[in-house]
């Protein structure tokens, strides 16, 4: 299943740069004049409080949520991009689980990583058990997604990474707090995958509340808080004294 | 993922996720079939009377039974998050709507317009009419989810949307319910159903290529 343009490869992926975005949701502007750099290699984690807007951040780069103002760049030459643009390069996983209840565990991860371009009908068996096998979901494959816990469904999302690993393209993550309800053992299943996508020469933005440290790779921090409208209007006051 | 792979992947998905729901194609059959035999229970059983009221009690039972399971079309994948997985995984998103509308259209119409020759019978209808009364729902009820499909997209995530939905939907049924059942009633009068089911026809034409693109453009302002 190729699609009709050429996919993206993780090896010719050369970064994603934001320059002065905006975003306001309603009547209120969540951020002014974010600015960054996303080199391959590298993982960004999107901090700041409840609100601060971190899903809506990760929403607004692949066009889910119009950004009011400011301009992205991908590739190595910095070309211009529409947020819409970036999702054939992206995958993306948001706040709600995108799981069918009243489907399995496998058939859930089948139709995602289908629609990701991850996987084939060919060879889809052996992976789908590999994948499970490794964030630990071997006996739950046949169980009803509406019957996991909360931690097993992000353990689900985690076997469509797993399987993106796999593919080359989709060198973009987008991680829309994957380890809220893991348990240890789930958080190193998601720093493992987070080191080799990142070491492939893959990056990552993820919004989180909690340390997550892949082993390879930069880690930067972004803090939303700072470019708030009321921190931004501060920060000029100082500047004006 | 080619465009026709997109179509393949959403029909495939919301067929196997229908026949998981069993009860909810039930339920829009079981309303089909209720409804349409309350009419001769409330008029009574003159024969003449039946068969004039026959072909658009029909299309009007059939138009409320879409109508009814129209609005789960996108409502559970955006409750879900599946709906935001498929518009940012940048496949084509009017494919996957398409595809969602097909599986829509085999799960809910194709029974509707299977049981249809059985309620004509009901209404004492004269034999000749079932083929037009079939033929009359076949162009006529991918109108019915086309332009169902583009107002929930629309009413998405509002509070009032199955409201919403069913008062922006019934005036534009409208045409189709009047061609639809006059298709069979000129069949019915000895006269030719051809006109009808010609206007029926390109009312479908127009809405397969039309309303996926629209449903798709309504979707991604919804998701907002």
């Amino acid at each position: 299943m190729s699609s009709g343009a050429t996919p993206i490869g993780v090896e010719s992926f050369g970064g994603l740069k934001a320059a002065s975005l905006a975003l306001v949701r309603g009547e209120r502007t969540l951020f002014v004049d974010l600015s960054f750099r996303l080199a391959p290699g590298e993982l960004l984690r999107l901090l700041g409080p409840n609100g601060s807007g971190k899903s809506s951040l990760l929403r607004a780069l692949l066009g889910l949520t119009p950004l009011a103002r400011g301009q992205l760049f991908a590739g190595p030459a910095d070309s211009p991009v529409l947020p819409r643009e970036l999702c054939e390069q992206a995958l993306y996983q948001g706040h709600a689980h995108g799981a069918k209840g009243e489907l399995t565990a496998i058939e859930n991860l089948t139709l995602a990583a289908t629609l990701d371009g991850s996987l084939t009908a060919d060879d889809a068996g052996p992976i789908l058990e590999a994948a499970l096998d490794e964030v630990g979901l071997t006996r739950q494959r046949h169980i009803d997604t509406r019957r996991l816990s909360q931690g097993q469904k992000q353990r689900l999302n985690l076997a469509r990474f797993a399987i993106a690993l796999r593919a080359a393209d989709r060198p973009l993550w987008l991680m829309d707090e994957p380890s809220a309800a893991l348990d240890a053992s789930g958080l190193a299943v998601l720093e493992a995958l987070l080191g080799r996508h990142l070491a492939r020469g893959g990056a990552a933005i993820v919004a989180t509340h909690l340390p997550i440290a892949p082993h390879q790779g930069v880690v930067r921090d972004l803090h939303l808080d700072a470019f708030a409208p009321r921190r931004v209007r501060e920060g000029l006051a100082e500047l004006a004294q | 993922m080619t465009e026709f792979g997109a179509i393949a992947w959403a029909l495939r998905r919301d067929l196997t996720l229908a026949m998981r729901r069993r009860g909810d194609i039930l339920n829009v059959l079981g309303f089909f079939v209720l409804a349409c035999s309350m009419f001769p229970l409330a008029i009574g059983p003159q024969r003449e009377w039946l068969q004039r009221i026959g072909p658009g009690v029909i299309w009007v039972a059939a138009l409320l039974s879409v109508m009814l399971a129209l609005p789960r079309l996108f409502e559970h994948d955006h409750a879900d998050g599946t709906l935001d997985a498929m518009v940012a995984s940048g496949r084509p998103l009017w494919a996957l709507v398409a595809g969602k509308m097909i599986a829509a259209w085999l799960v809910t119409a194709l029974p509707l317009l299977a049981l249809s020759p059985a309620l004509a019978l009901a209404f004492n209808l004269p034999t000749s009419t079932l083929p037009v009364l079939a033929g009359s729902l076949l162009l006529g009820t991918p109108v019915l989810i086309g332009i169902g499909a583009i107002t929930g997209a629309l009413a998405l995530g509002l509070k009032s949307g199955p409201v919403l939905m069913t008062l922006l939907c019934l005036p534009l049924y409208v045409p189709v319910l009047v061609f639809g059942a006059g298709a069979v009633e000129a069949q019915a009068a000895g006269l030719s159903p051809l006109a009808h089911l010609a206007l029926l026809g390109a009312g479908m034409l127009a809405v397969l290529l039309l309303a996926p693109l629209v449903a798709a453009l309504a979707l991604r302002i919804s998701v907002e």
